[in-house]
């Protein structure tokens, strides 16, 4: 929080000069006031201070002239000022009198909470409509079932309730799935990455098969034992392979690598594909959240895949990240701390040296230690 | 009663310059505003932008005749007359690129209903960052009355320029490929001519942001060679390397 105080100058009013220009009150770019004018003293903590000489700054500053103007009134003033950024900040900012004279303000970031209070907002209005969405199909469907007699009709109206049943089956497994993921019991399995990305790249594979989209695998280590559940990390990878497949245009190349420096073990997956508008893009892990709908609903998919993702690495005490442009493609980055690093039966010192800076040599490489230290959890806000 | 004067002075310099910093927040804001109307084909926040800019003129006047009144009042010299100067010219770069988003605003009503290629929105987004980065640094030299930050203008103004050349690169090919019509293919490349005269304003301010600092025009002939003292050749001023 930040903190502003001024104390005004003895007098009751404000000087003269400034009145007319404190009445226009809702003037977007304020009144051209300087500080010194308004207040004998004015007193910023070291937050607010930091704001100085930024363009955040005079934004904020020309609303707290504003607001120590309406204080005088004696009552509180507040509002809400939101920065177009990247990155979108909003701000509350609000200013009450104190009783010995002069006003205080506070200078809040809810930047955090206006974002889960959407996301809260956007998730019960989505889960509502991808599951009653294949209900309301099906109870359609099943009562035009009821009073058809013909033949080839009744095959068609009963392969989409059959199609829509899967749907709706699919979202609730990949829902059980999420809740399933906090309570694992086999974070520390030994599990090989490299052929855990073998699979999904294989699977990612046959997904574009149809869909004239190469997935290949760049610079992978022989061997990678880590500590973690097999079955979320194939989930995890499976989903991002899957969705760099589904979102790539045709002719395209998905490329899936596993790096590795002292602190973190990565997989990534870079498509060539469509891509993520910038206004979407801290959002697309959210639960079914749809950056394009119509195309969602193509692809088939629950919504939920990313949401996955995010948790398993959460719940391995890492951490998934994407860097996109629209039309460019995506880079989805799944972490994982090398801590998770298992017990490696054999090095192979050419291919641990064919990796990028900062990879320790193989006789440096930490071990895991016999009584590994559980995945730190990081709790989602979301949650 | 001089020295009460002169604190009057100071003071109606302040308020001109927190005017024109407010003016150059104002519009850093609109850029990613008008970018984001425009890639989401926002008709209603398009309208407020549009009414809005009123206010952008208006203020323009207002700080324009102050700057017109405090010269002819208080005759300042040296820095104070540089400064008031260089504020009457800022003002109205920074007004005309409120209108650049205004037009941007227009420009998305003009396409409203047409599809972009994600290769089309991906450039625009890049741009719009890039014409709100150069606007930010610019408002922030100015306010801060910091030389050289000023002085990187020129340099990341010319990445906003290879962005636009790209962009109509892009354009041609959603064009040939028949994923946009004509009529939208103009109206972009027009779009693309805004951000880039967005970026040139940003750097305008920047340059008066120098010759606040310390007298450097870019119309002088050694301005080419930024910052290059002119050597003295036979007591003629020339340019640095042209001796």
């Amino acid at each position: 929080m930040m903190q502003a105080t001024n104390q005004p100058a003895g007098q009751a009013q404000p000087p003269a000069a400034l009145e007319p220009a404190a009445s226009k009150g809702a003037h977007p770019m304020g009144p051209p006031l300087s500080t010194q004018a308004l207040f004998a003293r004015f007193q910023r903590n070291g937050a607010a201070d930091a704001l100085t000489g930024t363009h955040a700054g005079v934004i904020v500053d020309a609303h707290l002239q504003q607001l120590f103007t309406e204080v005088r009134s004696g009552e509180r003033a507040g509002r809400i000022v939101e920065l177009q950024g990247p990155p979108k900040t909003t701000l509350s900012i609000d200013a009450m009198p104190i009783p010995r004279g002069g006003a205080v303000a506070t200078i809040d970031d809810i930047s955090e909470r206006v974002r889960i209070d959407s996301m809260r907002t956007d998730f019960v209005a989505n889960i509502s409509h991808e599951l009653k969405t294949p209900v309301g199909a099906i109870a359609v469907l099943a009562e035009m079932l009821a009073d058809e007699t013909d033949q080839t009709v009744i095959n068609t109206l009963s392969t989409r309730v059959v199609e829509e049943s899967h749907r709706a089956a699919r979202t609730i497994d990949d829902l059980l799935k999420l809740s399933r993921i906090e309570l694992s019991h086999h974070l520390d399995d030994e599990v090989d990455l490299r052929a855990v990305v073998g699979e999904a790249v294989a699977r990612g594979r046959m997904a574009a098969d149809g869909h004239e989209v190469d997935v290949e695998t760049v610079d992978t280590v022989d061997r990678l034992w880590i500590r973690a559940d097999r079955a979320q990390l194939a989930s995890a990878i499976g989903n991002l392979v899957e969705n760099a497949v589904k979102y790539s245009d045709e002719g395209t190349v998905v490329q899936v690598s596993i790096r590795r420096n002292e602190r973190w073990v990565e997989v990534m997956v870079v498509d060539q594909g469509v891509g993520i508008p910038a206004a979407d893009l801290d959002r697309v892990f959210e639960r079914f959240y749809r950056v394009d709908k119509a195309r969602a609903r193509q692809t088939g998919g629950t919504g939920l895949g990313l949401a996955i993702v995010r948790h398993v690495a959460n719940n391995h005490g890492g951490v998934v990240s994407v860097q996109s442009q629209e039309g460019a493609g995506s880079t989805f980055t799944f972490r994982l701390p090398a801590r998770l690093l298992g017990p490696t039966p054999e090095v192979d010192d050419s291919v641990d040296r064919s990796y990028s800076a900062g990879v320790q040599p193989a006789s440096d490489r930490p071990r895991a230690p016999a009584e590994t230290t559980p995945p730190q959890k990081v709790s989602m806000p979301d949650e | 009663m001089s020295k009460e004067l002169r604190s009057n002075f100071h003071e109606q310099l302040t308020e001109i310059r927190d005017g024109i910093a407010q003016m150059g927040a104002g519009v850093t804001e609109l850029v990613p505003r008008a970018t984001q109307i425009l890639l989401d084909g926002d008709l209603e926040a398009a309208e407020y932008v549009i009414l809005g800019d009123n206010e952008y003129d208006a203020k323009a006047v207002e700080l324009e005749e102050r700057c017109f009144s405090v010269i002819a009042l208080q005759a300042p010299v040296a820095s104070d007359l540089r400064s008031l100067v260089s504020a009457i010219k800022i003002i109205a770069d920074i007004e005309r690129s409120a209108d650049l988003c205004v037009n941007i605003c227009k420009a998305a009503r003009r396409i409203y209903g047409h599809d972009l290629d994600p290769s089309l929105r991906g450039v625009i987004q890049k741009m719009g960052n890039q014409a709100r980065v150069l606007f930010k640094e610019s408002t922030e030299a100015y306010l801060n009355l910091d030389g050289p930050r000023a002085a990187a203008l020129h340099d990341m103004d010319s990445y906003l320029d290879d962005l636009q050349r790209q962009f109509i690169q892009v354009i041609f090919e959603s064009h040939a490929a028949g994923t946009i019509d004509l009529q939208v293919a103009v109206q972009l490349a027009v779009v693309a001519r805004f951000y880039e005269r967005i970026g040139d304003h940003a750097v305008n301010v920047g340059d008066r942001v120098r010759y606040i600092v310390d007298g450097w025009v870019p119309e002088h002939p050694y301005a080419e060679s930024d910052n290059d003292p002119p050597e003295i050749v036979d007591g003629v001023i020339v340019p640095a390397g042209q001796s």
